[in-house]
């Protein structure tokens, strides 16, 4: 079927949202939800749209086909300077654009209607939340439409700007503006290394256009080193706006913000767009030198490491689900590394596994975390804390809200038949079979399996830690409180009989919590075996994984890695069950031992990676603006004021000329007239025009 | 080109007298305090200019130098006209036509 018509109006997917952005902006005072209405109406509207456009490109609807794949794309030409010098803007869409506008518009959709909830006690700041979150979808799905790097870039900024201000939305806190500042400041050092990245391609291609940079023909003929250091530079983009080792730290700060904007930021927006510039520039990537393929393969893994160890302890559960993500995003790239590095060294089936299912874990990651935040949200508030220990107990309070929890950690957990299994088992599986090429892989693969056990016991660890156990006196506050509630409107909104408790979270918070849910569960095995065509023959890169649903679950549990992974996150669970449900093991006599405490002081401290950030930004930015200050004020300004001094001190002088005597003045035209005269006779004399007299 | 006028008097005599009646004008100008010489010493300057024009015209015969020079007188009385009533509302004002006494557009 030809779905051309409906690709031309894809452009409208991120006006819609940005349309909200205008009327909740400029009128949103007057709606009595201050613009609620409104942004869920537009927002959903560019979610419609967004899943059919999806629908059409998923099922071969792309009308073009290129090396790598089927796409569409329309673009006009919007800076022209002279011949060569062409910036075109315009929409370009494939399976991976397919994937991302899915994710984005219908976790965006979800977020913005539990925000109706979630922010209802905000008052009149509801309006500024609206538009910003409006401005943030909008820009987001413009830049996973956008048809050229150049374009990708400036939604790329907007969406960091988005971020600045939602993070900071509670201003008035320090510790929220200063989180802001930082998520700013540290992506702005992967932007700077992504600008430089664009001026290289720019340089090598004569072009930013997805289109005409993937020829094959073209990328065959570039220079290869070039073109590996354009793509390592665009990569540091991708690790500061994906918060990957080293500029990871901004993101556990970034829990300042409201939860519903965490959810976004981790769910669909913001930290996805790194994720989704390296898959856009894979196939640069595949033509690169080994090295680069092989290096973001590795900080993935490091990073997810890294990540994994520091939620093992954080008292904070935003935090504990901010490190997950961060962990969850260096998985990605570590199987978009091994892609790249499978197709470099020629194995193109693999390596292709290795990027379906890179995007795979980034869609099941979507549903699940935006379902851990969003169940944090409720959590959150209901108790009115973010500390653990405070909670607990609170199964009895929120039923709802605790099984879907339950489930989304699960999932990430990676327990069959969850979505997190699906996706996370299919990565390890290509890392180790990348370990045949490269043995290096085998390690990262070993490194990844220690992450997967580390991910299923914080999960539940959190899990226990806030429904579990005794009622920490947050619970037990906001219990009373609720009591309280329930019986001043006794027969109104609360029809609870005594003794039995009602979830306390309102509808609007909890429908899009059970619909996340649903995904959560339900989003890898349908992806992979309910439409005739499994994930990885959809989404995919030059070689299709042409597989029926049959030989794909023979091909997972005949490898022993899915056992592996199975047990290890088995392992995690029970590990976190004992510790923290049946407590056998004294958790807090544990990490008091002389051999455990520096080790759990240093996660807190998050490997001084705060510190570190604080003495980069404190001390040696600041003393070199220091020496900077000093030369502007003495060199600089020396020479400028030294000119004004100067200017000033001649014109004392001169001024002297006006007497005020109209004689003197009469004096000076005659004298300039004679010497104007004398002038001209020399001129003459010396052209030879007149003879000397 | 007729070199001779029909007086016989060459055109470097005319031009002469007019060259020293200018520089009578400039210094009367520079020197003179009173207000009312220097403005008389502009109208010898402008007549010079005129005996420059009408000696000019004659020696290349062209009438158009005249027509100019009678332009010039014009001028010169509508000129002389206002700056002598400046000069008379300068003399209600300060009591006095010296231009030394009259400095106060100064640094």
């Amino acid at each position: 079927m030809d779905y051309t018509w409906l690709f031309q109006l894809a452009w409208i997917i991120p006006i819609l949202p940005l349309i909200s952005f205008l009327i909740v902006g400029f009128l949103g005072a007057k709606f009595s939800d201050k613009g609620g209405m409104i942004a869920i109406a537009l927002v959903g509207a560019a979610m419609a749209l967004s899943l059919a456009i999806a629908y059409a490109a998923l099922t071969g609807g792309l009308p073009s086909h290129g090396a790598e794949g089927a796409y569409y794309t329309d673009t006009i030409e919007w800076v022209v300077l002279g011949s060569g010098f062409t910036l075109s803007i315009g929409i370009f869409i494939d399976t991976l654009t397919a994937v991302m506008l899915i994710v984005v518009s219908f976790v965006a959709t979800l977020v913005v209607i539990y925000s109706v909830g979630y922010m209802g006690e905000e008052g009149d700041r509801r309006r500024r939340y609206f538009t910003e979150i409006s401005l943030f979808v909008g820009v987001m799905l413009g830049l996973v439409l956008a048809s050229s790097f150049s374009l990708l870039f400036i939604f790329w900024e907007l969406v960091g700007l988005c971020s600045y201000l939602l993070i900071g939305f509670w201003f008035e806190r320090p510790s929220a503006a200063s989180a802001a500042k930082k998520a700013f400041l540290v992506t702005r050092v992967g932007d700077v290394m992504f600008m430089i990245g664009l001026f290289i391609l720019f340089n090598l291609f004569g072009t930013l256009n997805y289109v005409e940079m993937f020829d094959p023909e073209v990328l065959t003929e570039v220079d290869q080193s070039l073109l590996t250091w354009g793509c390592f530079f665009m990569f540091g983009g991708a690790i500061g706006k994906s918060a990957q080792f080293p500029l990871h730290d901004w993101l556990p700060d970034a829990m300042e913000g409201p939860t519903t904007v965490s959810a976004l930021i981790h769910a669909a927006t913001m930290v996805k767009a790194g994720v989704y510039l390296v898959a856009r520039m894979f196939p640069l990537l595949v033509h690169s030198y080994e090295w680069l393929p092989l290096f973001i393969a590795v900080i993935g893994v490091v990073t997810a490491l890294m990540a994994a160890t520091m939620a093992l302890n954080s008292p904070n559960i935003k935090r504990v689900l901010a490190y997950s993500t961060i962990s969850q995003l260096g998985f990605m790239f570590l199987g978009l590394g091994t892609g790249a590095y499978l197709f470099a060294a020629g194995i193109y089936e693999e390596g292709s596994l290795g990027y379906s299912a890179a995007m795979f874990h980034l869609m099941n990651h979507a549903f699940f975390k935006a379902l851990l935040f969003l169940s944090a949200g409720a959590v959150i508030h209901f108790v009115h804390t973010e500390e653990m220990s405070k909670m607990g107990g609170l199964r009895k309070y929120m039923p709802i809200t605790s099984i879907v929890m339950l489930l989304g950690a699960i999932s990430i957990a990676g327990i069959p038949p969850l979505s997190g299994f699906w996706s996370k088992d299919e990565l390890l599986a290509v890392v180790e079979s990348a370990g045949s090429e490269n043995w290096t892989f085998y390690l990262l693969y070993a490194m990844g399996v220690c992450t997967a056990f580390m991910t299923a016991f914080y999960m539940f660890r959190m899990w226990f830690k806030t429904f579990t156990g005794p009622e920490g006196e947050a619970t037990k506050h906001a219990a009373a409180h609720m009591a309280h509630d329930d019986h001043g409107h006794k027969g109104k909104d609360h029809q609870a009989k005594p003794g039995k408790i009602k979830e306390h979270t309102p509808a609007v918070m909890t429908v899009p919590l059970m619909l996340l849910a649903v995904l959560a569960v339900f989003s890898g095995m349908a992806a992979l075996f309910f439409f005739g065509t499994p994930f990885y023959g959809i989404v995919f890169f030059e070689e299709p994984i042409v597989e029926t649903g049959m030989e794909i679950l023979e091909n997972v549990f005949t490898a022993w890695t899915t056992y592996l992974s199975i047990a290890v996150a088995v392992g995690g669970i029970g590990l976190a069950y004992v510790a923290f449900y049946r407590k056998s093991i004294d958790v807090d006599a544990f990490v008091k031992r002389p051999a455990v405490k520096p080790l759990y002081n240093m996660l807190l401290a998050r490997y001084g990676f705060t510190k570190g950030y604080d003495w980069v930004g404190m001390r040696a930015v600041y003393g070199f603006s220091l020496v900077l200050d000093w030369f502007d004020l003495h060199v600089i300004d020396g020479i400028v004021n030294g000119l004004a001094r100067g200017t000033a001190k001649a014109g004392r002088g001169l001024r002297r000329v006006q007497t005020g005597f109209v004689q003197t003045y009469a004096g000076v035209v005659v004298g300039g007239a004679v010497l104007m005269m004398l002038l001209g006779y020399f001129i003459l004399v010396l052209l030879g025009v007149v003879q000397p007299w | 080109m007729s070199v001779e006028f029909t007086t016989g008097i060459p055109l470097s005599w005319f031009l002469l007298v007019s060259a020293t009646l200018f520089t009578i004008g400039v210094i009367g100008i520079l020197v003179k305090r009173n207000a009312i010489v220097i403005l008389m010493s502009i109208e010898l300057m402008l007549n010079a200019a005129n005996i420059n024009f009408v000696a000019f015209s004659a020696y290349y015969d062209l009438p158009m130098g005249q027509v100019f020079a009678l332009f010039s007188i014009g001028l010169a009385a509508a000129e002389a006209a206002v700056g002598l009533a400046i000069l008379l509302n300068l003399n209600r004002l300060k009591d006095t036509v010296h231009v030394d006494d009259l400095n106060i557009m100064r640094w």
